[in-house]
């Protein structure tokens, strides 16, 4: 029934469920060392469309640099995921809904908080060993993805076409300001 | 301790008057074969309640009792024997009156102590204040400790007192329970000051955690508690936005911002050029018109490699997201949901893509009635829109909500409808039809005047409230673009005549709570209606069973003749 005329079709939902985790974790991760990795998956040269909250990132790498720098730690998890190979086109588009929570420990992804130490303050809060994540409540996330239907070859270069990343629910319960 | 006895020990004459505020009038009944003194007599004695400032009243003796315990405690002892009749007690006039004056009281202190300017209330050395004092609000602990919660009741009825600043210094508060409500009542103060008080545990201050997200300053200068040595690291812990802690500087505040701010602000349309936006708009404009009047004239955009495909999200949103329904029911899409992180069957994963006209059309049918809202509520709605090179045309995502008004056309899997639910109407509770949130993205090809949906799939999600904020100055509606633009449709939808909707006549023993009744749409109004008359359950009665069968008037006439010899008796109009 599926007309793709990509790879086999039996493989397809898990691959394509895999690779939305994949992009999901890379969100996630807070090493910068990975970043590399994640903005490999974009189409170089402004080809890759990324939409965050309504807004455009022509540049994959002004949006992850923004993404890793100015939004604490993350935790996504995949609540649904459709797909849609289009024939002829050699991509799929992905209709995924997600949930994700921040880290309301006060701490960026480097691990900076916005304490000013004096002697008074206690060391404990300063200990890197000891932190943790306090993950806050659950935004809602509604993305959609179109990707080279490559990834179903095993490619994973560049295949991020489209990014449009939308939080459509927010509990008020969190420290978070989107708006 | 000194203390303590010195401002309980009060004279007695704002004791006196204070409690005349809370008397409470009593009627008594059927005492005739005696005299009202023997009345009193018998009451003081037996029931240990004092009538006071009693008088004959016709049938009745009337009296005062000091408080509402005391009048509650009075009607305890109806029916009691006195003088070869039954007494009869009844509360002729509550403690209102003291309550309101109470309250106006109140309000106008608040008033006199808010600085509009400022944003500022100051509520600082209350015991000092002569009004107060002479009010009787510190004669005895309990009048005491309701004194701060009955304020802040009061100040959260207030719609003009937006409060930032709080000053609560020189309370002589030992601890913070007395005041814990001003979380609920201000839950975004911004500074806080309360110095001069006696207050000593930190553990009494983790009533406020998690509260105040976004107190900046707190000040509490001469209380014990800040001679504690973890007294900084407990309260930035507390107060996770805390910057300023009695005059100094603990938190960076560009920081903390940039912390606790996502960089980019949510908005709620995003279109790749003003041309999409127009014809997206338009197309979603008519396309929801007709998925909600005629579904089948929407076939003609689907091509014969078009496809089709719906997903269901039932994971339960937080209960902090505003309205968000904490119960929904997918029965009708689950059968067809093609959410792959949950189904994992390859034969369910291609079985539940419709490619085709034909497919489409059945899968369409397949799913409840709903009335979108594009029109009359443009802001609760979100979409993006941008160009998809590889296929020469461009994607639609909306996000947004439905009101689901009846059910499929066709039920699903055959087998698994009908017999099987009718029998037990109570399992049709997973398919009562109630608001779903949703994401649909179309992907659109124009072909010489006209489109081809070439890919359509829509998420179905629990109803929530959105996240993106209404723009304050309104922008275009989608409706307001419309009659610009040749519709994209190309069969130009026949308006079907909508019925018009407005709100059935209910019988008047149908006595449904406004809130319960604003919910649901005329078409369930008329079922309940309906039913309600030919069962006489009383309203609650009626709307578990509608709720349960589903909103199917004949499931729920059946499920009624099914159970009715075991539905309690006051389950009927009385």
């Amino acid at each position: 029934m599926n007309t793709g005329n990509a790879a086999s079709t039996t493989q397809q939902p898990h691959i394509t469920e895999t690779f939305v985790q994949k992009i999901l974790a890379h969100l996630d991760n807070t090493d910068i060392n990975k970043l590399n990795d994640f903005l490999s998956l974009f189409k170089p040269g402004g080809a890759s469309k990324i939409i965050f909250n309504s807004q455009p990132f022509n540049d994959p790498m002004v949006f992850l640099t923004m993404w890793q720098q100015q939004v604490v730690t993350t935790q996504h998890s995949l609540t649904s995921i459709d797909y849609h190979v289009i024939p002829g086109s050699g991509t799929l588009i992905c209709n995924v809904n997600a949930k994700v929570r921040f880290d309301e420990s006060g701490r960026d992804k480097a691990g900076q908080d916005s304490i000013i130490r004096d002697n008074t303050t206690m060391t404990t809060s300063n200990n890197q060993s000891n932190r943790r994540n306090l993950w806050g409540p659950y935004f809602g996330i509604s993305l959609q993805l179109i990707i080279d239907d490559r990834i179903y070859r095993n490619d994973f270069n560049g295949v991020i076409g489209c990014f449009n990343y939308n939080m459509v629910y927010k509990p008020e319960d969190t420290l978070i300001k989107i708006n | 301790m000194n203390r303590y006895q010195n401002y309980y020990n009060v004279p007695s004459g704002p004791q006196q008057q204070f409690q005349n505020q809370n008397r409470v009038k009593i009627g008594v009944r059927n005492w005739q074969n005696a005299t009202m003194q023997d009345l009193l007599n018998f009451l003081s004695r037996n029931t240990r309640v004092n009538l006071m400032d009693a008088t004959i009243d016709g049938p009745l003796i009337t009296g005062y009792v000091q408080s509402q315990s005391q009048a509650d405690q009075l009607i305890k002892w109806n029916g009691v024997s006195f003088a070869g009749n039954k007494l009869k007690f009844e509360i002729i006039q509550g403690g209102q009156t003291g309550t309101s004056s109470t309250i106006e009281f109140l309000k106008l202190f608040l008033a006199k102590r808010y600085d509009p300017q400022a944003r500022m209330l100051n509520l600082g050395g209350l015991y000092d204040d002569p009004e107060l004092v002479q009010k009787g609000m510190f004669t005895n602990m309990s009048t005491q400790s309701r004194m701060f919660p009955a304020m802040m009741k009061v100040a959260s009825k207030e719609p003009g007192l937006v409060v930032e600043s709080l000053n609560l210094a020189d309370n002589r508060l030992k601890d913070v329970s007395a005041i814990s409500a001003l979380a609920q009542t201000f839950p975004h103060l911004k500074n806080l000051c309360l110095a001069n008080n006696q207050i000593t545990r930190i553990n009494s201050l983790d009533v406020w955690k998690n509260k105040f997200k976004d107190l900046r300053e707190l000040l509490m200068t001469n209380n014990p508690i800040t001679n504690n040595p973890s007294y900084k690291n407990e309260m930035l812990k507390i107060f996770p936005k805390l910057v300023v802690l009695d005059n100094a500087v603990v938190r960076d505040g560009a920081k903390l911002d940039s912390i606790f701010t996502l960089p980019v602000k949510l908005q709620i349309f995003f279109f790749e050029n003003n041309e999409l936006g127009q014809r997206s708009t338009d197309f979603v404009t008519n396309f929801l018109n007709l998925w909600d009047t005629d579904r089948s004239q929407l076939l003609s955009l689907y091509s014969p490699q078009s496809q089709f495909s719906i997903s269901v999200d039932s994971s339960v949103p937080p209960s902090t997201v505003a309205k968000s329904d904490q119960n929904s029911s997918f029965g009708y899409y689950i059968p067809h949901s093609r959410n792959i992180s949950k189904v994992s069957s390859e034969k369910s994963i291609q079985q539940r893509l419709s490619v085709g006209q034909e497919q489409i059309g059945n899968s369409f049918k397949e799913l409840p009635r709903s009335k979108h809202h594009l029109q009359d509520q443009p802001n609760e709605y979100s979409m993006q829109s941008f160009i998809y090179p590889q296929v020469n045309g461009f994607t639609i995502t909306l996000h947004g909500f439905f009101d689901e008004t009846a059910k499929p056309d066709i039920l699903p899997n055959k087998g698994y409808n009908s017999r099987n639910r009718r029998s037990t109407y109570t399992t049709s509770a997973n398919t009562r039809l109630c608001q779903k949130s949703f994401e649909r993205t179309w992907v659109i090809v124009p072909i010489n005047n006209t489109f081809v949906v070439a890919s359509d799939m829509l998420m179905i999600r629990p109803y929530t409230s959105h996240a993106w904020t209404a723009p304050s100055e309104t922008p275009q509606p989608p409706s307001q673009l419309q009659p610009q633009i040749q519709p994209p449709v190309q069969a130009q939808p026949q308006m079907s005549p909508v019925p018009v909707m407005g709100a059935p006549q209910l019988a008047p023993t149908l006595q449904l709570p406004p809130d319960v009744q604003s919910r649901l749409n005329p078409v369930q109004l008329e079922l309940l209606n309906k039913l309600h008359l030919n069962t006489k359950l009383n309203a609650e009665y009626t709307f578990m069973l509608a709720e349960q069968s589903g909103w199917n008037y004949d499931v729920a006439l059946k499920g009624f003749q099914d159970s009715i010899n075991n539905i309690p008796r006051d389950a009927f109009i009385q």
